[in-house]
């Protein structure tokens, strides 16, 4: 299988003078085509800063990030876009929709962006999509009448209309309740099973338990990785890694 | 703490804050302007007409004059103060011969007068009584301007040499819309020049009370004293001297006002930005308790505080300004003894204005009581989603790219926001159209048909001479032979007395002949066509108090005969009190003739002139186009001026305020354009998206304002021309301009504010603007 992403000594700071320093520390992390891997760490670590790199979302001052084979800071911001649109999705923890437009027109929104040849077939997928997550009904309801779990879902859908190569997710369920946690996390691994890799966040131990490497990152560096394997979703399977990386996050310090 | 938060809210946006306090201060500077202009041309006109002593009622009259008669009349006359006859010793333009050439393509009649003794006098630049010397002459201060005469050279008068001593101010007859020109002479010179021109007579009127004018004009008519020429009287004198500075003072009025709406339009938008942006943050502060109007007072301040400093810059800069704009004013007319009222007239204005914008932000703030708590913190944005634009849909919509859709649908949800915009766009295309229609309608040909006159060719007049009626038809005579004419017409003109409404007599001046050759434009109804049809110009309905339909009993070949008043027209000159007729009387003496010519190839007029100039030294020949030119040129080409200026000034705030919204609007969508370039939105899209939004709203606001011009500006042109005495008219719209090169400008740089306004759009860095 080959690699999707190859970061290599990636270095970012921040702050100007003697405030400067590096958030990012020389991280070098290689990603495989079609694996899940969840990245920890306590906060202000520089999780979010590393998705942000990895997914050429901001630039780096040192090192390089090879993504499907193109180095990102080749890149002009246009093409950066086009990637982004085209191989990527994002999920963050509050849903960055669209005030002004309503749920079927946020999902369909990036697609359109190229052009309204298929614009029936980009309709046809966004609702199948929507039936998949379970939020048909909220088709021509507002932003703002719709529920955080299901502003998720909303955020879940317009990811994968583009049928991204890779999933980034900055705690996705950071902001949910327990119940709708479970339901997102599960709709997350389903779009991995489908082949989607995965890279995402997290805080939540068993968001990370369905993942097939945790990456523990500490102030800037990755002080270690977790290799868990591919995960059957069977109960006692689940209840085996969970033991198994609270054990090891618990050796991290964490 | 109020003053803190102003500091930090004025720091913050710095632009914004500096361009509303601007168009603040332009604002208070123009009204303050206007106030002192107009207390300074009404008190300079006053001052000069006082110290002229101008006549209350002037008849002038060519032919014999029986001093007795008169001078028997004024003794049983109460109402009368002082009386004077002035001769007027007209002279063929050819006859003043300056340096640079002589004044015989001069519109103008041109006549020699000396110093009068008891009033009606010529004054010099610092308002004194000038006496002439023997060989030294002065010239009418127009002639100085316009650089025909110089002071100290020399002017052959009829092949005497004299020295121009210095311009003169003439209070009656100094306006170019007057058809005469004093020149001073000593009365030594006068007679000896006499021999080379007619005399017309000015018989002078001062009353003791200028309130018993009218019924002064009746007396004097019902006496069937001399009357063979127009009657002028005090107020259409005031009116004539104060209407190039007062056109002036109504277009700065009009640009004043356009500027306040966009000083409110400026503040109305960046109010209801920040109440966007404060949404949660006000809803957060009514939650725990705290009034609302603790938070309005700190806008209330912040605008106080916009307020006070750009009224103080503009009454300040007005200072400046006025002294330039001032400069004409006192130089045809002087100083004005009110003038140090100016500045506290000015001032009230100002105040006027600081007191308007608090008002306005006390009202828009108005909206802060009405965001409710709960909302305010679960949306943290107002969640008036409007039904119509719901409608709008992306998915719904397969023709729009999805960046102009994004635009589109922007401008319709946030309408309120984007009205702001559309409203500063209105006013600018108003401002940069009306003023060239205006332009382009009083410089069109047809103008003039609105003014009393046809639209001619040529024009030949015959007056103060013997014979009128046989020269007149020896011309008709000529022309007639003449190939190059296509057309003419002979208009005779007589003084009748007619009935007003309340019984007087009223002597009007009527053109009689065929009217229907070269029409004019009627305000109302239609030229006279039968012996028993009048039109009238709108001074004369007046005075007679008739409208269209009406009959007017007019006395013709000794007996009274109903007429039926056909049209009414609009016309300034001989005293702006005329008649048009197409019924003959042979009976009444004529006062002087006019031919209206048309040639079949216009290129020839200047030709034909000089031809018949030559032919018929006793007529005086004038092209119209010359005549309009000399006239009303000068206003004319201000106009042009003054729209062109507008046009700059209008284009310059289009870019402005484009430029200041779209940072605003970009400032406000931070976390909107990282969410869009999260998702793989290009700078360009995201370019694309605020173009497609100041170009919808400039296309709407293009179309308003085109309109409104066409509307309301052809009402408000009219007010203005209406002091011309034309009292209806139609817009004469170039397309070109109006439709194709205004919208084209105007797009242009909208789209250049737009481009530059949009630049940090690319700076937006997602990682900052999307970090949990
Ligand atoms: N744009 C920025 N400017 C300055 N400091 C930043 C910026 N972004 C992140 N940081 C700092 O970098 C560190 C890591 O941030 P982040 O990657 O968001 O941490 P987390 O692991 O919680 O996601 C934090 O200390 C944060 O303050
Ligand atoms: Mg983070």
């Amino acid at each position: 299988m080959g690699k999707i992403i190859v970061a290599d000594n990636i270095v970012k700071s921040f702050g100007v003078g003697r405030e400067r320093r590096n958030v990012l520390d020389g991280v070098s992390v290689d990603i495989d085509e079609g694996e899940f891997v969840a990245i920890m760490g306590p906060s202000g670590s520089g999780k979010t800063t590393l998705l942000f790199a990895l997914s050429g979302m901001d630039t780096v001052d040192a090192g390089s990030v090879v993504f499907d084979g193109v180095e990102l800071s080749r890149l002009s911001d246009d093409a950066l876009a086009d990637v982004r649109r085209r191989k990527m999705g994002f999920v963050f923890q509050q849903p960055t929709l669209l005030r002004n437009l309503n749920v079927l027109d946020n999902i369909i929104l990036p697609s359109v962006r190229d052009g309204r040849k298929d614009a029936g077939r980009i309709s046809e997928k966004a609702r199948a999509l929507m039936k998949m997550t379970g939020i048909e009904e909220l088709e021509t309801r507002g932003v703002s009448q719709a529920s955080g779990g299901q502003l998720q879902r909303v955020g879940i859908c317009r990811a994968l209309m583009g049928d991204p190569k890779v999933i980034f997710g900055d705690e996705p369920t950071g902001a949910l309740n327990s119940t709708s946690a479970n339901e997102i996390m599960a709709l997350l691994a389903d779009v991995h099973h489908t082949g989607t890799t995965m890279v995402l966040v997290t805080h939540d131990v068993r968001v990370a338990t369905k993942a097939e490497r945790v990456l523990f990152i500490f102030d800037g560096k990755i002080a270690g990785a977790h290799v868990a394997g591919r995960c059957d979703a069977s109960r006692e399977d689940l209840r085996a890694r969970e033991g198994a990386l609270v054990g090891w996050l618990t050796e991290k310090g964490f | 703490m109020v003053f803190r938060a102003v500091r930090n809210d004025v720091l913050r946006s710095k632009a914004i804050t500096l361009i509303t306090t601007l168009f603040v201060a332009a604002a208070t500077m123009l009204v303050a302007l206007a106030a002192v202009l107009v207390v300074n041309l009404a008190g300079a006109i006053d001052t000069m007409m006082t110290r002229a002593k101008t006549p209350h009622f002037m008849q002038m009259h060519a032919g014999d004059l029986d001093r007795a008669r008169l001078a028997a009349f004024v003794r049983q006359n109460e109402d009368v103060a002082e009386f004077q006859v002035l001769e007027f010793l007209n002279l063929d333009g050819s006859q003043f011969v300056f340096g640079g050439g002589s004044l015989a393509g001069s519109v103008q009649d041109n006549g020699l007068s000396v110093q009068s003794e008891r009033f009606d006098f010529l004054l010099d630049l610092d308002g004194n009584v000038i006496h002439a010397a023997d060989g030294h002459i002065y010239v009418p201060i127009t002639y100085v301007q316009d650089g025909t005469a110089r002071v100290g050279d020399t002017v052959s008068v009829a092949g005497m040499p004299m020295a121009i001593a210095g311009p003169l101010r003439d209070s009656q007859m100094q306006p170019l819309l007057s058809s005469s020109k004093r020149f001073l002479v000593s009365s030594n010179d006068f007679a000896a020049l006499e021999r080379f021109g007619s005399v017309e007579y000015l018989i002078e009127f001062r009353l003791h009370d200028l309130a018993a004018l009218g019924a002064f004009g009746t007396a004097y008519v019902a006496a069937g004293l001399e009357a063979n020429g127009p009657t002028i009287t005090y107020p259409f004198f005031r009116v004539i001297n104060g209407l190039s500075d007062g056109l002036m003072i109504a277009v700065i009025l009009l640009i004043s006002v356009l500027v306040i709406a966009i000083a409110f339009s400026c503040i109305r938008f960046t109010l209801l930005a920040k109440i966007e942006d404060d949404y949660r943050e006000i809803g957060v502060m009514k939650a725990i308790g705290m009034r609302v109007s603790d938070i309005k007072r700190i806008y209330l301040a912040k605008y106080a505080a916009i307020a006070a400093v750009g009224s103080l810059v503009g009454y300040g800069l007005s200072f400046f300004l006025q002294e330039p704009l001032l400069a004409n004013i006192r130089l045809y007319m002087g100083e004005s003894e009110g003038a140090s009222l100016a500045p506290v007239l000015g001032l009230i204005g100002v105040v006027l204005v600081f007191l308007a914008i608090s008002a306005f932000v006390h009202a828009a703030l108005g909206r802060f009581h009405r965001i409710p708590a709960a909302e305010a913190i679960r949306f943290g944005a107002s969640q008036e989603a409007p039904s119509a634009s719901r409608r709008f849909r992306l998915s719904a919509n397969h023709r729009l790219g999805a960046n102009t859709f994004l635009g589109l649908k922007d401008v319709l949800v946030r309408r309120k926001l984007f009205s702001t915009m559309l409203v500063v766009l209105v006013l600018t295309a108003f401002i940069i159209i009306m003023p060239r229609s205006l332009h382009n309608t009083i410089a069109s040909k047809s103008f003039i048909t609105y003014m009393g006159v046809g639209d001619i060719d040529l024009r030949i007049d015959v007056q103060q001479t013997d014979g009128i009626s046989a020269k007149t038809a020896e011309i008709a005579a000529s022309l007639e032979r003449d190939g190059a004419v296509s057309r003419f017409v002979v208009l005779t003109t007589k003084a009748l007395e007619a009935l007003s409404s309340d019984g007087s007599k009223v002597r009007i001046v009527v053109e009689l002949g065929d009217h229907s050759v070269f029409p004019l434009t009627y305000s109302a109804g239609r030229a006279p066509t039968t012996d028993h049809d009048i039109a009238l110009s709108a001074l004369s309905a007046a005075e007679l108090g008739k409208k269209v339909g009406d009959v007017v009993p007019v006395m013709v070949e000794g007996q009274a005969r109903d007429l039926t008043v056909s049209g009414i027209y609009s016309d300034v000159t001989n005293g702006g009190k005329t008649a048009k007729a197409a019924l003959a009387d042979d009976g009444a003496d004529t006062m002087w003739s006019a031919v209206g010519v048309e040639l079949s190839d216009a290129t020839l007029v200047g030709e034909k002139a000089r031809e018949y100039a030559s032919r018929f030294s006793f007529a005086k020949v004038s092209s119209m186009d010359d005549f309009v030119a000399q006239t009303y040129g000068p206003t004319i080409s201000a106009v042009g001026t003054a729209s062109f200026a507008s046009t700059g000034v209008a284009l310059i705030i289009t870019a402005l305020i484009t430029l200041l919204f779209m940072r605003m609007l970009i400032a406000k969508d931070r976390t909107t354009i990282a969410v869009l370039k999260s998702i793989g939105f290009t700078n360009a899209d995201i370019k694309t998206q605020y173009v497609v939004r100041s170009v919808s709203v400039l296309a709407l606001g293009v179309l308003l304002g085109t309109v409104l011009a066409n509307t309301l500006g052809e009402s408000l042109a009219g007010a203005v021309i209406a002091m011309f005495g034309a009292t209806s008219f139609a817009f004469v719209v170039n397309p070109l301009e109006a439709y194709l090169i205004a919208p084209a400008l105007m797009a242009l740089s909208v789209l250049l504010a737009s481009v530059f306004g949009t630049l940090d759009a690319g700076k937006i860095q997602v990682s900052e603007s999307i970090r949990e």
